[in-house]
Protein backbone atom coordinates (compact mmCIF):
# COMPACT_ATOMS: atom_id res chain seq x y z
CA UNK A 1 0.00 0.00 0.00
CA UNK A 2 2.84 2.49 1.12
CA UNK A 3 4.54 1.92 -2.26
CA UNK A 4 1.14 2.17 -4.36
CA UNK A 5 0.96 5.39 -2.60
CA UNK A 6 4.62 6.59 -2.86
CA UNK A 7 4.74 5.61 -6.79
CA UNK A 8 1.60 7.96 -6.96
CA UNK A 9 2.84 10.84 -4.96
CA UNK A 10 6.38 10.50 -7.00
CA UNK A 11 4.72 10.42 -10.33
CA UNK A 12 2.82 14.05 -8.95
CA UNK A 13 5.70 15.91 -7.79
CA UNK A 14 7.65 14.71 -10.62
CA UNK A 15 5.00 15.83 -13.34
CA UNK A 16 4.71 18.84 -11.06
CA UNK A 17 8.21 20.39 -10.83
CA UNK A 18 8.36 18.98 -15.05
CA UNK A 19 5.40 21.65 -15.41
CA UNK A 20 6.96 24.13 -13.19
CA UNK A 21 10.10 23.69 -15.74
CA UNK A 22 8.19 24.09 -18.60
CA UNK A 23 5.74 26.93 -17.43
CA UNK A 24 5.07 28.23 -20.50
CA UNK A 25 4.23 25.32 -23.22
CA UNK A 26 2.14 24.08 -19.99
CA UNK A 27 0.08 27.50 -19.97
CA UNK A 28 0.02 27.34 -23.61
CA UNK A 29 -1.19 23.86 -23.63
CA UNK A 30 -3.77 24.66 -20.60
CA UNK A 31 -5.10 27.41 -22.68
CA UNK A 32 -5.79 25.59 -25.69
CA UNK A 33 -7.70 23.06 -23.16
CA UNK A 34 -9.69 26.23 -21.72
CA UNK A 35 -10.68 27.62 -25.14
CA UNK A 36 -11.72 24.08 -26.73
CA UNK A 37 -14.36 23.53 -23.24
CA UNK A 38 -15.24 27.53 -23.21
CA UNK A 39 -16.25 27.63 -26.42
CA UNK A 40 -19.14 24.99 -26.53
CA UNK A 41 -19.95 25.38 -22.87
CA UNK A 42 -20.56 29.29 -23.95
CA UNK A 43 -22.81 28.08 -26.71
CA UNK A 44 -24.47 25.33 -24.16
CA UNK A 45 -24.96 28.08 -21.54
CA UNK A 46 -26.73 30.07 -24.78
CA UNK A 47 -28.39 27.70 -25.32
CA UNK A 48 -29.89 26.80 -21.74
CA UNK A 49 -30.23 30.43 -21.01
CA UNK A 50 -32.81 31.14 -24.08
CA UNK A 51 -34.10 27.82 -22.73
CA UNK A 52 -35.46 29.59 -19.25
CA UNK A 53 -36.55 32.49 -20.94
CA UNK A 54 -38.96 29.66 -23.14
CA UNK A 55 -40.46 28.56 -20.17
CA UNK A 56 -40.86 31.05 -18.39
CA UNK A 57 -43.02 32.63 -21.53
CA UNK A 58 -44.42 29.35 -22.23
CA UNK A 59 -46.49 29.97 -18.47
CA UNK A 60 -47.52 32.82 -20.47
CA UNK A 61 -49.07 31.51 -23.71
CA UNK A 62 -52.76 32.11 -24.04
CA UNK A 63 -55.07 31.92 -26.25
CA UNK A 64 -57.08 34.98 -27.28
CA UNK A 65 -60.55 34.33 -28.33
CA UNK A 66 -62.07 37.11 -30.83
CA UNK A 67 -65.89 37.26 -30.94
CA UNK A 68 -67.97 37.70 -33.94
CA UNK A 69 -68.71 41.82 -34.24
CA UNK A 70 -72.82 41.21 -34.01
CA UNK A 71 -72.56 39.45 -31.19
CA UNK A 72 -75.03 40.41 -27.88
CA UNK A 73 -74.52 40.36 -24.65
CA UNK A 74 -76.67 37.11 -24.09
CA UNK A 75 -74.32 35.45 -26.69
CA UNK A 76 -71.64 36.78 -24.24
CA UNK A 77 -72.46 35.36 -21.29
CA UNK A 78 -73.47 32.05 -23.01
CA UNK A 79 -69.64 31.83 -24.09
CA UNK A 80 -68.46 32.25 -20.46
CA UNK A 81 -70.49 29.63 -19.19
CA UNK A 82 -68.96 27.63 -21.75
CA UNK A 83 -65.51 28.59 -20.28
CA UNK A 84 -66.34 28.31 -16.94
CA UNK A 85 -67.18 25.17 -17.08
CA UNK A 86 -64.28 23.74 -19.38
CA UNK A 87 -61.49 22.04 -17.26
CA UNK A 88 -58.91 22.84 -19.37
CA UNK A 89 -59.02 26.36 -18.69
CA UNK A 90 -56.91 27.77 -15.71
CA UNK A 91 -58.16 31.32 -15.77
CA UNK A 92 -60.02 33.79 -18.63
CA UNK A 93 -60.87 37.53 -18.96
CA UNK A 94 -63.06 39.54 -21.00
CA UNK A 95 -62.05 42.44 -22.74
CA UNK A 96 -64.80 44.14 -24.05
CA UNK A 97 -64.55 45.98 -27.65
CA UNK A 98 -65.41 49.04 -25.71
CA UNK A 99 -62.62 48.38 -23.60
CA UNK A 100 -60.33 47.48 -25.81
CA UNK A 101 -61.46 50.37 -28.14
CA UNK A 102 -60.14 52.66 -24.88
CA UNK A 103 -56.96 51.07 -24.49
CA UNK A 104 -56.06 51.57 -28.28
CA UNK A 105 -57.16 55.08 -28.23
CA UNK A 106 -54.76 56.10 -24.82
CA UNK A 107 -51.97 53.89 -26.30
CA UNK A 108 -52.05 55.94 -29.82
CA UNK A 109 -51.57 58.65 -28.04
CA UNK A 110 -47.61 57.75 -27.52
CA UNK A 111 -47.50 57.61 -31.26
CA UNK A 112 -49.06 60.15 -33.62
CA UNK A 113 -48.97 57.88 -36.88
CA UNK A 114 -51.30 55.24 -34.95
CA UNK A 115 -53.47 58.44 -33.34
CA UNK A 116 -54.03 59.85 -36.77
CA UNK A 117 -55.12 56.74 -38.47
CA UNK A 118 -57.70 55.62 -35.51
CA UNK A 119 -59.61 59.44 -35.90
CA UNK A 120 -59.81 58.19 -39.37
CA UNK A 121 -61.50 55.08 -38.49
CA UNK A 122 -64.45 57.20 -37.41
CA UNK A 123 -66.08 54.08 -35.08
CA UNK A 124 -64.80 51.38 -33.33
CA UNK A 125 -63.34 48.18 -35.08
CA UNK A 126 -62.67 45.93 -32.07
CA UNK A 127 -64.90 43.08 -31.59
CA UNK A 128 -65.17 41.47 -27.94
CA UNK A 129 -62.25 39.11 -26.94
CA UNK A 130 -62.31 36.80 -24.20
CA UNK A 131 -58.03 35.93 -23.67
CA UNK A 132 -57.83 32.44 -21.81
CA UNK A 133 -55.13 31.14 -19.74
CA UNK A 134 -54.41 27.63 -20.36
CA UNK A 135 -53.41 24.68 -17.41
CA UNK A 136 -51.20 23.20 -19.62
CA UNK A 137 -48.39 24.44 -21.72
CA UNK A 138 -48.20 21.45 -23.92
CA UNK A 139 -48.30 22.99 -27.54
CA UNK A 140 -50.09 19.61 -28.33
CA UNK A 141 -53.00 19.96 -25.43
CA UNK A 142 -52.84 23.95 -26.73
CA UNK A 143 -53.54 23.27 -30.09
CA UNK A 144 -56.53 20.62 -29.12
CA UNK A 145 -58.20 23.36 -26.26
CA UNK A 146 -57.95 26.25 -29.62
CA UNK A 147 -59.90 23.85 -31.73
CA UNK A 148 -62.35 23.36 -29.04
CA UNK A 149 -62.95 27.21 -28.28
CA UNK A 150 -62.78 28.14 -32.02
CA UNK A 151 -66.06 25.83 -32.71
CA UNK A 152 -68.03 27.48 -30.22
CA UNK A 153 -71.10 29.39 -31.49
CA UNK A 154 -70.36 33.51 -32.00
CA UNK A 155 -66.84 32.76 -31.83
CA UNK A 156 -64.64 34.46 -34.58
CA UNK A 157 -61.32 33.32 -34.07
CA UNK A 158 -59.10 31.22 -31.52
CA UNK A 159 -55.68 32.59 -32.11
CA UNK A 160 -53.01 30.62 -30.10
CA UNK A 161 -49.95 32.87 -28.81
CA UNK A 162 -47.57 30.11 -28.66
CA UNK A 163 -46.39 29.78 -32.33
CA UNK A 164 -42.90 31.27 -31.74
CA UNK A 165 -42.41 30.16 -28.75
CA UNK A 166 -42.91 26.88 -30.49
CA UNK A 167 -40.17 27.94 -33.36
CA UNK A 168 -37.86 28.98 -30.87
CA UNK A 169 -38.50 25.44 -29.09
CA UNK A 170 -37.35 23.80 -32.25
CA UNK A 171 -34.22 26.02 -32.46
CA UNK A 172 -32.92 25.47 -29.16
CA UNK A 173 -33.63 21.80 -29.67
CA UNK A 174 -31.04 22.27 -33.19
CA UNK A 175 -29.19 24.63 -30.86
CA UNK A 176 -28.40 21.52 -28.34
CA UNK A 177 -27.77 19.16 -30.84
CA UNK A 178 -25.01 21.40 -32.26
CA UNK A 179 -23.66 22.01 -28.71
CA UNK A 180 -23.03 18.01 -28.61
CA UNK A 181 -21.36 18.01 -31.81
CA UNK A 182 -19.53 21.04 -31.33
CA UNK A 183 -18.06 19.28 -27.76
CA UNK A 184 -17.57 15.89 -29.68
CA UNK A 185 -15.26 17.55 -32.44
CA UNK A 186 -13.28 19.58 -29.55
CA UNK A 187 -13.16 16.50 -27.18
CA UNK A 188 -11.28 14.68 -30.49
CA UNK A 189 -9.43 17.70 -31.41
CA UNK A 190 -8.12 17.40 -27.25
CA UNK A 191 -7.75 13.93 -27.28
CA UNK A 192 -5.54 14.84 -30.39
CA UNK A 193 -3.39 17.40 -28.99
CA UNK A 194 -2.84 16.07 -25.23
CA UNK A 195 -1.83 12.79 -27.28
CA UNK A 196 0.82 14.02 -29.34
CA UNK A 197 2.03 16.83 -26.14
CA UNK A 198 2.40 13.57 -23.74
CA UNK A 199 3.59 11.39 -27.26
CA UNK A 200 6.70 14.31 -27.45
CA UNK A 201 7.28 14.10 -23.34
CA UNK A 202 7.23 10.41 -24.13
CA UNK A 203 9.88 10.97 -26.70
CA UNK A 204 12.01 13.31 -25.21
CA UNK A 205 12.28 11.00 -21.84
CA UNK A 206 12.98 8.13 -23.48
CA UNK A 207 16.56 7.32 -22.15
CA UNK A 208 14.72 7.29 -18.86
CA UNK A 209 12.31 5.29 -19.61
CA UNK A 210 14.38 2.97 -21.20
CA UNK A 211 17.20 2.92 -17.63
CA UNK A 212 13.68 2.41 -15.65
CA UNK A 213 12.81 -0.63 -18.09
CA UNK A 214 16.29 -1.99 -17.41
CA UNK A 215 16.04 -1.54 -13.57
CA UNK A 216 12.76 -3.24 -12.95
CA UNK A 217 10.12 -0.41 -13.64
CA UNK A 218 6.78 -1.78 -14.66
CA UNK A 219 4.53 -0.40 -17.21
CA UNK A 220 2.13 1.06 -15.01
CA UNK A 221 5.57 3.30 -13.19
CA UNK A 222 6.44 4.24 -16.60
CA UNK A 223 2.55 4.76 -17.58
CA UNK A 224 1.70 6.61 -14.24
CA UNK A 225 3.91 10.64 -14.67
CA UNK A 226 2.56 10.87 -18.39
CA UNK A 227 -1.27 9.67 -17.28
CA UNK A 228 -1.15 12.48 -14.27
CA UNK A 229 0.41 14.81 -16.62
CA UNK A 230 -2.66 14.48 -18.81
CA UNK A 231 -4.97 14.69 -15.64
CA UNK A 232 -3.30 17.72 -14.49
CA UNK A 233 -3.54 19.31 -18.32
CA UNK A 234 -7.02 18.85 -18.04
CA UNK A 235 -7.67 19.80 -14.53
CA UNK A 236 -5.89 23.11 -15.19
CA UNK A 237 -7.31 23.79 -18.74
CA UNK A 238 -10.93 23.18 -16.95
CA UNK A 239 -10.09 25.48 -14.38
CA UNK A 240 -8.78 28.15 -16.81
CA UNK A 241 -11.84 27.29 -18.55
CA UNK A 242 -14.07 27.97 -15.92
CA UNK A 243 -12.11 31.20 -15.13
CA UNK A 244 -12.67 32.57 -18.80
CA UNK A 245 -16.34 31.48 -18.90
CA UNK A 246 -17.32 33.10 -15.78
CA UNK A 247 -15.58 36.72 -16.83
CA UNK A 248 -17.13 36.36 -20.52
CA UNK A 249 -20.55 36.10 -18.64
CA UNK A 250 -19.99 38.71 -16.28
CA UNK A 251 -18.97 41.22 -19.49
CA UNK A 252 -22.32 40.29 -21.06
CA UNK A 253 -24.70 40.35 -17.94
CA UNK A 254 -24.86 43.64 -17.57
CA UNK A 255 -25.99 44.12 -21.11
CA UNK A 256 -28.93 41.28 -20.91
CA UNK A 257 -29.86 42.73 -17.66
CA UNK A 258 -30.50 46.35 -19.32
CA UNK A 259 -32.50 44.36 -22.00
CA UNK A 260 -34.67 42.68 -19.43
CA UNK A 261 -35.17 45.50 -17.60
CA UNK A 262 -36.61 47.06 -20.76
CA UNK A 263 -38.67 43.88 -21.22
CA UNK A 264 -39.70 44.65 -17.30
CA UNK A 265 -38.40 41.48 -16.41
CA UNK A 266 -35.15 40.93 -14.30
CA UNK A 267 -33.67 37.88 -16.19
CA UNK A 268 -29.95 37.85 -16.13
CA UNK A 269 -27.15 35.31 -16.75
CA UNK A 270 -26.78 32.25 -14.71
CA UNK A 271 -22.82 32.84 -13.51
CA UNK A 272 -22.92 30.30 -10.68
CA UNK A 273 -23.82 27.15 -12.99
CA UNK A 274 -22.47 24.37 -10.64
CA UNK A 275 -23.01 21.35 -12.68
CA UNK A 276 -21.86 23.26 -15.70
CA UNK A 277 -18.42 23.84 -13.90
CA UNK A 278 -18.27 20.19 -12.85
CA UNK A 279 -18.84 18.99 -15.96
CA UNK A 280 -15.90 20.97 -17.63
CA UNK A 281 -13.56 19.67 -15.33
CA UNK A 282 -14.80 16.08 -15.24
CA UNK A 283 -14.95 16.04 -19.01
CA UNK A 284 -11.31 18.02 -19.57
CA UNK A 285 -9.71 15.86 -16.93
CA UNK A 286 -11.35 12.53 -18.80
CA UNK A 287 -10.11 13.93 -22.27
CA UNK A 288 -6.72 14.19 -20.55
CA UNK A 289 -6.76 10.96 -18.86
CA UNK A 290 -8.10 9.75 -22.51
CA UNK A 291 -5.64 11.08 -24.33
CA UNK A 292 -2.36 10.38 -22.73
CA UNK A 293 -3.35 6.55 -21.93
CA UNK A 294 -3.79 6.27 -25.85
CA UNK A 295 0.01 7.99 -26.33
CA UNK A 296 1.51 6.44 -23.62
CA UNK A 297 0.33 2.87 -24.33
CA UNK A 298 1.13 3.19 -27.88
CA UNK A 299 4.36 4.85 -27.74
CA UNK A 300 6.01 2.58 -24.80
CA UNK A 301 4.96 -0.22 -27.08
CA UNK A 302 7.41 1.22 -29.38
CA UNK A 303 10.07 1.51 -27.08
CA UNK A 304 12.73 -1.38 -27.26
CA UNK A 305 15.36 -1.73 -24.05
CA UNK A 306 18.91 -3.30 -24.82
CA UNK B 1 21.64 -18.95 -7.81
CA UNK B 2 21.84 -18.76 -11.84
CA UNK B 3 21.29 -21.86 -13.94
CA UNK B 4 21.82 -22.33 -17.92
CA UNK B 5 20.61 -25.12 -19.02
CA UNK B 6 21.66 -25.88 -23.00
CA UNK B 7 20.68 -22.10 -23.86
CA UNK B 8 21.12 -21.00 -27.56
CA UNK B 9 20.07 -17.36 -28.56
CA UNK B 10 19.21 -16.35 -32.49
CA UNK B 11 17.94 -12.65 -33.03
CA UNK B 12 15.58 -12.61 -36.09
CA UNK B 13 17.83 -12.59 -39.25
CA UNK B 14 21.35 -13.26 -37.58
CA UNK B 15 23.61 -15.76 -36.81
CA UNK B 16 23.16 -18.06 -33.66
CA UNK B 17 24.75 -15.73 -31.04
CA UNK B 18 24.70 -18.18 -28.34
CA UNK B 19 25.20 -22.14 -28.83
CA UNK B 20 24.28 -24.47 -26.27
CA UNK B 21 25.66 -22.90 -23.04
CA UNK B 22 25.21 -24.11 -19.70
CA UNK B 23 26.72 -23.13 -16.66
CA UNK B 24 25.75 -22.12 -13.39
CA UNK B 25 26.23 -19.44 -11.13
CA UNK B 26 26.44 -19.82 -7.20
CA UNK B 27 25.60 -16.76 -4.35
CA UNK B 28 28.42 -14.62 -3.75
CA UNK B 29 30.74 -15.95 -6.64
CA UNK B 30 32.68 -13.21 -8.78
CA UNK B 31 32.22 -14.30 -12.38
CA UNK B 32 34.20 -13.23 -15.67
CA UNK B 33 32.45 -13.92 -18.58
CA UNK B 34 35.01 -13.38 -21.27
CA UNK B 35 35.72 -13.20 -24.93
CA UNK B 36 36.07 -11.52 -28.37
CA UNK B 37 34.12 -8.57 -29.28
CA UNK B 38 30.82 -10.64 -30.57
CA UNK B 39 31.65 -13.44 -28.72
CA UNK B 40 28.03 -13.05 -26.95
CA UNK B 41 28.98 -12.19 -23.74
CA UNK B 42 26.20 -9.02 -23.90
CA UNK B 43 23.84 -11.67 -25.03
CA UNK B 44 24.36 -13.43 -21.88
CA UNK B 45 24.42 -11.00 -19.56
CA UNK B 46 20.73 -10.02 -21.26
CA UNK B 47 19.71 -13.14 -20.50
CA UNK B 48 20.52 -13.01 -17.34
CA UNK B 49 18.77 -9.87 -16.72
CA UNK B 50 15.82 -11.19 -18.74
CA UNK B 51 15.96 -8.22 -21.49
CA UNK B 52 16.18 -11.09 -23.82
CA UNK B 53 14.65 -14.42 -23.34
CA UNK B 54 16.70 -17.45 -25.08
CA UNK B 55 15.41 -19.38 -28.61
CA UNK B 56 15.65 -22.36 -26.30
CA UNK B 57 17.04 -23.95 -23.49
CA UNK B 58 16.51 -22.73 -19.89
CA UNK B 59 17.11 -19.70 -17.87
CA UNK B 60 16.94 -20.05 -13.97
CA UNK B 61 16.92 -17.11 -12.20
CA UNK B 62 16.83 -18.02 -8.09
CA UNK B 63 14.29 -21.10 -9.21
CA UNK B 64 12.21 -19.10 -11.80
CA UNK B 65 12.12 -20.22 -15.23
CA UNK B 66 12.55 -17.04 -17.06
CA UNK B 67 10.68 -18.32 -20.81
CA UNK B 68 7.80 -19.10 -18.56
CA UNK B 69 7.33 -15.93 -16.42
CA UNK B 70 4.57 -13.60 -17.46
CA UNK B 71 5.57 -10.46 -19.02
CA UNK B 72 4.36 -8.83 -16.15
CA UNK B 73 6.68 -10.83 -13.33
CA UNK B 74 10.34 -9.90 -15.15
CA UNK B 75 10.10 -6.04 -14.29
CA UNK B 76 10.54 -7.99 -10.33
CA UNK B 77 12.84 -10.45 -11.23
CA UNK B 78 14.72 -7.49 -12.64
CA UNK B 79 14.93 -5.93 -9.51
CA UNK B 80 17.07 -8.73 -8.18
CA UNK B 81 19.84 -7.65 -10.09
CA UNK B 82 22.45 -3.89 -10.32
CA UNK B 83 23.08 -3.79 -13.65
CA UNK B 84 25.95 -1.86 -14.70
CA UNK B 85 26.86 -0.78 -18.67
CA UNK B 86 29.75 0.21 -20.47
CA UNK B 87 28.46 3.16 -21.51
CA UNK B 88 26.93 3.99 -17.76
CA UNK B 89 23.32 4.59 -19.18
CA UNK B 90 22.99 7.63 -17.03
CA UNK B 91 20.32 10.38 -16.93
CA UNK B 92 22.50 13.46 -18.32
CA UNK B 93 19.71 15.85 -17.09
CA UNK B 94 19.32 14.92 -13.66
CA UNK B 95 22.32 15.29 -10.85
CA UNK B 96 23.74 12.95 -9.12
CA UNK B 97 21.46 12.52 -6.77
CA UNK B 98 18.37 11.83 -9.13
CA UNK B 99 20.41 9.52 -10.86
CA UNK B 100 20.78 7.10 -7.75
CA UNK B 101 17.76 7.35 -6.57
CA UNK B 102 15.83 5.91 -9.55
CA UNK B 103 15.65 2.11 -8.72
CA UNK B 104 14.44 3.60 -5.03
CA UNK B 105 11.48 5.33 -7.11
CA UNK B 106 10.80 2.20 -8.84
CA UNK B 107 10.71 0.15 -5.76
CA UNK B 108 8.46 2.41 -4.31
CA UNK B 109 11.06 3.53 -1.07
CA UNK B 110 9.86 6.51 0.81
CA UNK B 111 11.47 10.35 0.29
CA UNK B 112 13.15 10.55 3.07
CA UNK B 113 14.64 6.74 3.43
CA UNK B 114 15.90 6.62 -0.21
CA UNK B 115 17.18 9.68 0.28
CA UNK B 116 19.73 7.94 3.46
CA UNK B 117 20.08 5.20 0.99
CA UNK B 118 21.33 7.28 -2.01
CA UNK B 119 23.94 9.00 0.32
CA UNK B 120 25.00 5.84 1.49
CA UNK B 121 25.47 4.69 -1.95
CA UNK B 122 27.49 7.46 -3.26
CA UNK B 123 29.51 7.21 -0.32
CA UNK B 124 30.70 4.01 -1.01
CA UNK B 125 31.41 5.05 -4.89
CA UNK B 126 33.42 7.91 -3.00
CA UNK B 127 30.77 10.62 -4.68
CA UNK B 128 29.06 12.04 -1.37
CA UNK B 129 30.34 15.29 -2.29
CA UNK B 130 28.59 15.62 -5.42
CA UNK B 131 25.55 14.52 -5.40
CA UNK B 132 24.37 17.95 -6.56
CA UNK B 133 26.80 17.36 -9.42
CA UNK B 134 25.51 17.23 -13.25
CA UNK B 135 27.14 13.48 -14.60
CA UNK B 136 28.20 15.59 -18.06
CA UNK B 137 30.74 17.14 -15.18
CA UNK B 138 32.12 14.18 -13.99
CA UNK B 139 35.25 11.91 -15.87
CA UNK B 140 34.89 8.67 -17.16
CA UNK B 141 35.75 7.01 -13.91
CA UNK B 142 33.28 9.24 -11.92
CA UNK B 143 30.27 8.36 -14.22
CA UNK B 144 30.97 4.54 -14.00
CA UNK B 145 31.34 4.86 -10.10
CA UNK B 146 27.93 6.41 -10.62
CA UNK B 147 26.42 4.05 -12.69
CA UNK B 148 28.13 1.37 -9.50
CA UNK B 149 26.14 3.55 -7.03
CA UNK B 150 22.90 3.68 -8.52
CA UNK B 151 23.42 0.03 -9.40
CA UNK B 152 24.21 -1.22 -6.03
CA UNK B 153 21.55 1.62 -4.49
CA UNK B 154 18.11 -1.44 -4.13
CA UNK B 155 20.87 -3.53 -2.56
CA UNK B 156 20.58 -6.39 -5.07
CA UNK B 157 22.26 -9.54 -4.21
CA UNK B 158 23.25 -9.85 -8.14
CA UNK B 159 25.34 -7.36 -9.94
CA UNK B 160 25.75 -7.52 -13.61
CA UNK B 161 28.36 -5.55 -15.41
CA UNK B 162 28.88 -5.46 -19.06
CA UNK B 163 32.51 -4.38 -19.71
CA UNK B 164 32.56 -1.56 -17.48
CA UNK B 165 36.11 -1.23 -17.38
CA UNK B 166 35.81 -1.07 -21.24
CA UNK B 167 36.10 2.92 -21.76
CA UNK B 168 38.34 3.88 -18.97
CA UNK B 169 42.34 4.12 -18.88
CA UNK B 170 44.11 1.41 -16.22
CA UNK B 171 43.61 3.78 -12.86
CA UNK B 172 39.95 4.65 -13.38
CA UNK B 173 39.68 0.47 -14.26
CA UNK B 174 41.62 -0.50 -11.61
CA UNK B 175 39.16 1.71 -9.66
CA UNK B 176 36.29 0.57 -10.58
CA UNK B 177 37.35 -3.27 -10.67
CA UNK B 178 38.13 -2.54 -6.58
CA UNK B 179 34.84 -1.34 -5.91
CA UNK B 180 33.65 -4.54 -7.71
CA UNK B 181 35.76 -6.56 -5.33
CA UNK B 182 34.82 -4.83 -2.33
CA UNK B 183 31.10 -5.63 -2.87
CA UNK B 184 31.67 -9.22 -3.64
CA UNK B 185 33.34 -9.80 -0.35
CA UNK B 186 30.46 -8.91 1.24
CA UNK B 187 28.70 -11.64 -0.38
CA UNK B 188 26.92 -9.85 -3.55
CA UNK B 189 27.01 -12.00 -6.77
CA UNK B 190 29.15 -9.86 -9.33
CA UNK B 191 29.03 -11.36 -13.10
CA UNK B 192 31.33 -9.01 -15.43
CA UNK B 193 31.92 -9.26 -19.28
CA UNK B 194 35.23 -8.13 -20.67
CA UNK B 195 36.97 -8.42 -23.64
CA UNK B 196 40.49 -7.17 -21.46
CA UNK B 197 42.25 -9.72 -19.34
CA UNK B 198 44.12 -6.54 -17.98
CA UNK B 199 42.73 -6.08 -14.27
CA UNK B 200 40.91 -9.49 -14.01
CA UNK B 201 41.56 -11.47 -10.94
CA UNK B 202 41.32 -14.73 -12.16
CA UNK B 203 43.41 -16.29 -9.29
CA UNK B 204 40.69 -16.09 -7.08
CA UNK B 205 37.88 -15.79 -9.97
CA UNK B 206 35.83 -17.90 -11.88
CA UNK B 207 36.10 -17.19 -16.00
CA UNK B 208 33.24 -17.90 -18.63
CA UNK B 209 34.55 -17.70 -21.89
CA UNK B 210 32.84 -17.66 -24.90
CA UNK B 211 34.08 -18.08 -28.17
CA UNK B 212 32.21 -17.48 -30.83
CA UNK B 213 29.15 -18.04 -28.97
CA UNK B 214 30.02 -21.37 -27.52
CA UNK B 215 32.02 -21.71 -23.59
CA UNK B 216 35.39 -22.85 -24.21
CA UNK B 217 37.84 -23.42 -22.03
CA UNK B 218 39.09 -20.35 -20.21
CA UNK B 219 42.39 -18.73 -21.60
CA UNK B 220 43.53 -17.44 -18.19
CA UNK B 221 43.55 -20.48 -16.18
CA UNK B 222 42.28 -23.52 -15.41
CA UNK B 223 39.55 -22.59 -13.21
CA UNK B 224 36.56 -22.98 -15.02
CA UNK B 225 35.20 -26.39 -13.83
CA UNK B 226 31.73 -25.94 -14.50
CA UNK B 227 32.27 -25.01 -18.33
CA UNK B 228 29.64 -26.72 -20.59
CA UNK B 229 28.24 -29.01 -18.01
CA UNK B 230 24.90 -29.47 -17.01
CA UNK B 231 23.23 -27.72 -14.06
CA UNK B 232 22.24 -31.48 -13.04
CA UNK B 233 25.69 -32.49 -13.70
CA UNK B 234 27.32 -29.95 -11.46
CA UNK B 235 25.07 -30.55 -8.81
CA UNK B 236 25.53 -34.25 -8.68
CA UNK B 237 29.75 -34.10 -9.20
Amino acid sequence: MSTWLNHHLQSIKLVLSRMHANLLSTFLICLVIAVAMCLPSLFYLGVDNLSKLTNHMKGETEISLFLKLDVTSDDIGKIDSILAKNIAISQYHLVTKDEAWQQLQAKSKENQNISSAIEQLGKNPLPDAFFIQAKSTDPETLETLRNTLQSIPGVEQAVLNADWAKRLATLLSIGKKLVFFITALLAIMLLVIIGNTVRMQILSQKDEIQVSYLIGATNSFIRMPFLYAGVLYGLFGGLLSILMIAGIIQTFNYSVMEISRLYSSDFSLNMLNIDLYFTIIGLAVTIGWLGSYLAVTRAIRAIKIS
Amino acid sequence: MIQFDQVSKRYPGSDQILKNVSFSINAGEFVYVTGHSGAGKSTLLKLIAATELPTSGTVLIAHQNVSKLKPSAIPFLRRRFGLIFQDHKLLYDRNCFENVILPLRINGVSEPEAAKRVRAALDKVGLLNKEKVMPITLSGGEQQRLAIARAVVSRPSILLADEPTGNLDASYAAEIMAIFQAFNQVGVTVIMSTHDALGMSVDQNRVLHLDHGQLTENPFMQKTLNLNTPPTEKLSS
